[in-house]
């Protein structure tokens, strides 16, 4: 077995449910109170993806509209970025494609996956029809509520990363 | 000739004589009652003694009905509360500890003098032959050595991403990950927000521990010391670290197993 530690960054507005997936992810609960996070979180889970033991850190880092706005140093080094909208809040996406090719500009090893989630609140189909009209491509449809998705997310960035 | 209503009179008179009697009792009670709720003085005789009655049932059935209950919420309470308890108890734990660690303060001054003036050691000369030159006192040179500072932990932590890449300590109570990650997290934002140019975060006191962060290339190294970390064991210090850094730092990085194992010596040789 192969083993590496990866830093991992979820990124995405305020409330998109950055936090909620990542509690979802590591201890398998959801809460309703919705808590802002300051600053930046940081937690680690391992999983095993083929024949390679990921230790990740993951990053939580604060909600912001512009990620041009978030600290650079909270970034530097990432291996892998998830990044988040609510499917039900268009503001939450309509940077989306400028922000993956800054993303891409500045991070160009690191891998991204697009992730839209609360889609507990909104069919799929009427999600995608959405996103499909703003030109938008979105990898995953996750809802931390009821866990659907979620470990396939970090499990994808853990392929991608191989 | 009597009329019809004064014979029916008369036949009541004949027939309900009993009954009258009883009503009469009966108004003279009702006025007799009345009385007695009107005039408290008079009430509070016969109602006293129930009521001291009831209240002596009640406070000895109360921590046996009750106390399950009333136990069970306040446990609930405490768990649902738990950090408006810790804000109330904070200023009061606040002053025992403190109170505690001046009394501590006091034992262990009279131990110096103790030790101070009965030792007739190598140490104990050295001590007052370096007090009569320095003229710092015995006893502040005493406790100089007692609180001599110590290596707690030591962290080789990539720069930018925290990853850590080697670690050693003394005792293995922290997830070393998440410490790597958080203070690369705190050193990020200190060196964003308030400093200008080529700076960097160099030390972060916490509570008993100083985190003394030295600055490479693409790594830096945080020793965390407890104990008084003055500038003699700093020096020092920034020296075992340089040489560490030349060794394992240079053209290609070392394996962690090797950093661990020279980590552990400077560790060990402080």
């Amino acid at each position: 077995m192969n083993k590496a530690t990866k830093k991992i960054v979820l990124v995405g507005c305020f409330g998109v449910g950055k936090s909620s997936l990542i509690r979802r992810f590591v201890k398998n609960i959801f809460s309703h109170d919705y808590k802002v996070t300051i600053g930046v979180n940081i937690i680690k889970k391992e999983i095993t993806v083929d024949n390679t033991i990921y230790n990740f850190i993951i990053w939580d880092v604060e909600g912001n509209e512009n990620i041009q706005d978030l600290r650079t140093s909270y970034l530097t080094g990432t291996s892998g970025f998830l990044y988040v909208v609510d499917a039900t809040r268009k503001n939450t996406f309509v940077n989306m494609n400028n922000d993956i090719d800054y993303l891409q500009m500045m991070y160009p090893n690191a891998k991204i996956i697009k992730v839209a989630n609360k889609a507990d609140l909104i069919s799929v189909d009427q999600a995608e029809s959405i996103f499909r009209e703003k030109g938008l491509k979105l990898d995953f449809y996750t809802s931390a509520k009821t866990g659907e998705n979620v470990n396939d997310i970090f499990y994808a960035l853990g392929e991608k990363m191989m | 000739m009597e009329s019809n209503a004064q014979k029916l009179d008369q036949l009541k008179n004949l027939l309900l004589v009993e009954d009258r009697d009883t009503i009469a009792q009966l108004e003279t009670k009702i006025n007799n009652l009345e009385q007695i709720i009107q005039k408290q003085d008079a009430l509070s005789k016969y109602v006293n003694p129930i009521i001291d009655e009831k209240i002596e049932v009640f406070t000895t059935s109360i921590p046996e009905k009750l106390g399950p209950t009333i136990t069970e919420t306040l446990q609930r309470q405490i768990v649902e509360s738990q950090e408006s308890i810790i804000e109330a108890l904070y200023p009061i734990i606040g002053k025992l500890i403190k109170k505690y660690i001046s009394q501590e303060i006091k034992i262990l001054s009279d131990k110096i003098n103790d030790q101070v003036h009965r030792t007739f050691s190598l140490s104990n000369f050295k001590r007052r032959w370096t007090a009569f030159f320095t003229g710092v006192s015995q006893n502040d040179l005493a406790l100089t050595e007692l609180t001599k500072p110590l290596i707690a932990q030591l962290f080789v932590i990539e720069k930018g991403s925290g990853i850590l890449i080697a670690n050693s300590s003394h005792e293995n109570n922290v997830d070393t990950d998440l410490v790597a990650g958080m203070l690369t997290a705190i050193k990020s934002f200190v060196e964003d927000a308030f400093v200008k140019e080529e700076q960097s975060l160099e030390l972060i006191q916490y509570e008993l521990f100083n985190i003394h962060i030295q600055n490479f290339n693409k790594y830096y190294i945080a020793a965390v010391i407890s104990g008084n970390f003055n500038t003699q064991f700093k020096n020092k210090l920034e020296n075992n670290l340089l040489d560490f850094a030349e060794v394992n730092f240079k053209n290609s990085k070392s394996k962690p197993s090797k950093m661990v194992m020279d980590l552990e010596k400077i560790i060990n040789n402080e």
